[in-house]
């Protein structure tokens, strides 16, 4: 190579790393939409008024996009448990991205698998990720219901119910 | 006395006897009244949108009778630390059965007040306990206002909308 070519290749290269550093994606803050506590209420409120019309009663969460709780909902003579467990579904369906009972039905012949000893994760039907596009903002879980997919047929009303303000 | 004036209290002391065992305090259930997930919703929804009203973005939390989470609202928009002094300050309200900034005021010059001590226990003002004549059967609590007062003044709105049906 010559001298000048070699010239050539540095400046390039100096000039490479400056246009890095002035562009990179690491100076540019993350874009995010993120569940409102108006837009929680509704879901939440809507998850346990569908599933009292079905003749349940139910406790309901709402996380947002750090597993935050945003609305945390006790139904009237519900079992002690049920605002805990909403939550821990909300939590499984927040972290995997997915439906909880999805996420129950791939490990359920794998007892081992590492995500069931996290803490706040169950492998229980009843919780749905809310989502904006690919993008999972939050989840909601409902508890209460005999048999988990009428919690999550509850919770995806609640999603219904706000599902043309994801956006 | 004669025999038969002893006689005849005999009767009286085992008459009533019978009769207090038969209808014992300890024999009856306790009879409450507790707040409905309706009733707090409406509470929480109304201290929201009164502190929203002016200016101020709050959470809040109702709880029941033994402290526990009835409705939980984080609001996105105010402080992180203000959904844990919402509950601490409803949860002080409830045990001690006065404002939160009532206890406040009652430990001011005593910083090794045992109360002080609990868990979940903070001196904050803006928290109300909810009654039904003089029974606590609840609180809420709200945080996020430039001042307890301030959040205060929209725990009494959300109390007041609901007042009619504390009985």
């Amino acid at each position: 190579m010559s001298k000048t070519a070699l010239r050539v290749a540095g400046i390039s290269l100096v000039a490479a790393i400056a246009c890095g550093l002035a562009g990179s994606a690491n100076a540019q803050l993350l874009a995010r939409k993120d569940i409102s506590a108006a837009m929680a209420l509704t879901m939440a409120e809507t998850a346990v008024a569908t599933c009292k019309t079905n003749g349940y009663n139910v406790s309901a969460n709402v996380l947002g996009r750090n597993g935050e709780i945003i609305v945390a909902m006790r139904g009237d003579n519900t079992g002690p448990h049920t605002l805990e467990n909403s939550m821990k579904k909300a939590y499984t369906a927040r972290a995997q991205r997915r439906s909880s009972g999805d996420f129950g039905d791939s490990i359920k012949d794998n007892f081992t698998a590492g995500a069931l000893h996290l803490t706040n994760i169950v492998p229980t039907r009843g919780a749905l990720p809310i989502k904006v596009g690919e993008d999972t903002i939050g989840a909601i879980g409902v508890s209460g219901a005999p048999g988990g997919e009428k919690d999550e047929a509850c919770a995806k009303a609640g999603i219904d119910k706000v599902a043309d303000q994801l956006k | 006395m004669s025999k038969i004036a002893l006689r005849i209290a005999g009767v009286s002391v085992a008459s009533a006897l019978a009769c207090g065992l038969a209808t014992s305090a300890n024999a009856q259930l306790l009879a409450h009244k507790d707040l409905s997930l309706a009733m707090a919703t409406t509470i929480a929804q109304v201290t929201i949108d009164t502190c929203k009203a002016q200016g101020y973005n709050v959470s809040v939390h109702v709880l029941g009778r033994e402290g526990q989470v009835v409705l939980a609202v984080r609001n996105p928009d105010a402080g992180l630390a203000t959904f844990e002094n919402s509950m601490k300050k409803a949860y002080t309200a409830r045990t001690f059965s006065r404002s939160s900034g009532e206890f406040a005021e009652g430990v001011k010059g005593n910083p090794n007040a045992g109360a002080l001590f609990l868990t979940n226990i903070t001196p904050a003002q803006g928290a109300l306990p909810i009654k039904v004549g003089n029974e606590t059967i609840g609180a809420v609590g709200v945080s996020g206002a430039p001042g307890g007062e301030k959040d205060e003044a929209c725990a009494k709105a959300g109390i007041d909308k609901v007042s009619a049906d504390l009985k």
